[in-house]
């Protein structure tokens, strides 16, 4: 209704410029029933979920590291921060280079994207833990890993979900960043076909498939364990 | 001899100022006894308590703990803190099995435990809840029975009933004496209410301040159970409240810098006045 008004009556969007929701859902049906979108979503599903899962334990790994070493974490945290203000993007062509053409490229890309946003929550959360719950647990006899595993890290939970959640938003983007610019099959690459076949509805297609995979991602997995943890330390 | 304390002295050197906290304090505490410390607010009560937890490391002197050096925190000593300290990710059954988890006891004999001391201080109906949906004195028993699960000979208590309403703080004495009672553990017990000092323990240390150190030693040798209401309790109470009155007197006029006056008070404090009782 309200694309209608625009079109027809108001003349503010050019219609080849701003499709309609009718012709959007139109070529999704179409790259459905042709296989492209469904095998395209398994792909860039796949990379996301191999590069997010090195992402996490790569990130933890870090922030373990630097934590353990004091030395580390006052020169690493700055250059970190620096990293990760630069955009995805700005990987892709180091990546291919190092990499070429191939899958692995595109999982460094995701993975370099979210691992620090991951690391830098994970070390400042455990940072933050209030000292009377890491004293409270040595009295009780938890020691070196143990208090990580049992205290600091839950402890840090709310902080280090956080990142989690930034660095889902951040390998997406790296991913989709990457499958544009290099062209191998995935939702990027379509977009880039649509932009090359000036298919306004198809590029319109995939941001929509793009935007509701990232929702359901938050719905079914973050907000869920983000509630949890409301519930549990009783923010609500 | 469970815990010495020898010659223990403890400076903290902060960006502004030296704070010379505790000074030559040496005390011995005999197994299953049961020990106030008693004194104004920042004469090192707390240090001391962490002193012997091994959360902190004295500046001169030295703390042993059945002959041998405390070095360290561990699980032979259990703390219970002036807040609860009682970890809001995990349910109240999972916060009393914690240090027993630690140690590395199988699931099935933790439960058990956890759910014997749950009924010690009258909670197995909360098992299931989450911290943040009991009052502060059922927290402060979750975190009794958390360190009653440790099965360590000596247990110190920072002020821990210090926050609640008489009520409650009522019952947690009863409980904590009886199972004081049953368990014969060595307790130190830091308090600022000399009537709950009374009640609880064998010996009392009222502590002076600036530096921090022993001012006096008291026994109390009255029957038990006790109760606050009687004679020899009050009488006890006075003669303590008395040593008590000059040092909180002096810290208070070098915090507030005024003329602070306790005389006022102190028909309430001499043990010759008992306000009618005799009549
Ligand atoms: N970590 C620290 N750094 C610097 N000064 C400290 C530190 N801990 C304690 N102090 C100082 O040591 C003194 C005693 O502190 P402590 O907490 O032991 O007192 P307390 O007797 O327990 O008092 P209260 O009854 O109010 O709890 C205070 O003057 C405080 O400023
Ligand atoms: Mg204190």
């Amino acid at each position: 209704m309200v694309y209608e008004l625009g079109v027809k009556y108001l003349k503010v969007w050019q219609p080849n410029g701003f499709p309609s929701p009718i012709n959007i859902a139109k070529t999704l049906e179409i790259l459905l029933v042709d296989h492209t979108l469904g095998i395209a979503v398994l792909t860039s599903i796949m990379r996301l979920a191999i590069g997010y899962g090195i992402s996490l334990v790569f990130g933890f790994l870090f922030a373990l590291i630097m934590l353990r070493f004091k030395a580390l974490q006052e020169n690493l945290s700055p250059l970190l921060l620096g990293l990760q203000t630069l955009p995805n993007v700005c990987w892709v062509p180091l990546a291919v280079l190092w990499f070429g053409l191939r899958e692995s490229t595109i999982i460094f890309v995701v993975v370099i994207g979210s691992t620090f946003a991951i690391t830098l929550a994970v070390e400042s959360g455990v940072k933050n833990v209030k000292s009377i719950y890491l004293r409270a647990a040595q009295t009780m006899g938890a020691k070196g890993l143990k208090t990580y595993q049992d205290v600091a890290l839950p402890a840090a939970l709310p902080e280090i979900i956080n990142g989690m959640k930034q660095g889902w938003a951040f390998a997406w983007r790296g991913l989709i960043s990457g499958e544009m610019l290099m062209q191998v099959k995935g939702l990027g690459e379509i977009l880039i076909v649509g932009k090359e076949k000036a298919d306004i509805n198809q590029i319109m297609a995939i941001m929509v498939v793009i935007i509701v995979l990232g929702l359901m991602v938050n719905k079914l997995v973050f907000e869920r364990v983000e509630a949890n943890i409301r519930y549990r330390w009783g923010l609500d | 001899m469970s815990l010495i304390l020898d010659g223990v002295g403890k400076r903290f050197i902060t960006k502004h100022r030296v704070v010379h906290t505790l000074e030559n304090v040496t005390l011995e505490i005999n197994q299953g006894e049961f020990l106030c410390l008693l004194g104004p607010s920042g004469c090192g009560k707390s240090t001391l308590l962490n002193i012997a937890a091994g959360l902190e490391k004295p500046t001169t002197g030295k703390v042993y703990f059945k002959e041998k050096e405390i070095t360290e925190a561990g699980p032979d000593r259990a703390v219970m803190f002036q807040e609860a300290a009682l970890f809001p990710w995990l349910n109240v059954i999972d916060n009393v099995e914690f240090a027993m988890r630690m140690s590395g006891m199988p699931k099935k004999e933790r439960k058990e435990k956890a759910l014997q001391v749950l009924k010690m201080v009258h909670l197995t109906e909360f098992q299931d809840s989450f911290i943040h949906e009991l009052s502060g004195g059922m927290r402060q028993r979750v975190a009794l029975a958390r360190a009653l699960t440790m099965n360590a000979d000596l247990l110190l208590m920072d002020e821990p009933f210090a926050a609640l309403d008489s009520q409650s703080k009522n019952i947690l004495q009863m409980e904590l004496q009886q199972i004081w009672w049953d368990t014969k553990k060595t307790i130190i017990f830091v308090t600022h209410d000399v009537k709950e000092a009374v009640l609880l323990a064998d010996r009392v240390i009222v502590m002076a301040a600036n530096p921090g150190r022993i001012k006096k030693e008291i026994k109390v040798q009255l029957a038990r159970p006790r109760c606050l209401e009687s004679l020899d309790t009050v009488y006890v109470e006075a003669q303590i409240m008395r040593e008590l009155k000059n040092e909180v007197e002096k810290v208070a006029k070098a915090e507030y810098d005024s003329d602070w006056d306790l005389e006022k008070d102190t028909i309430l404090l001499g043990p010759d006045h008992y306000l009618g009782i005799g009549l």
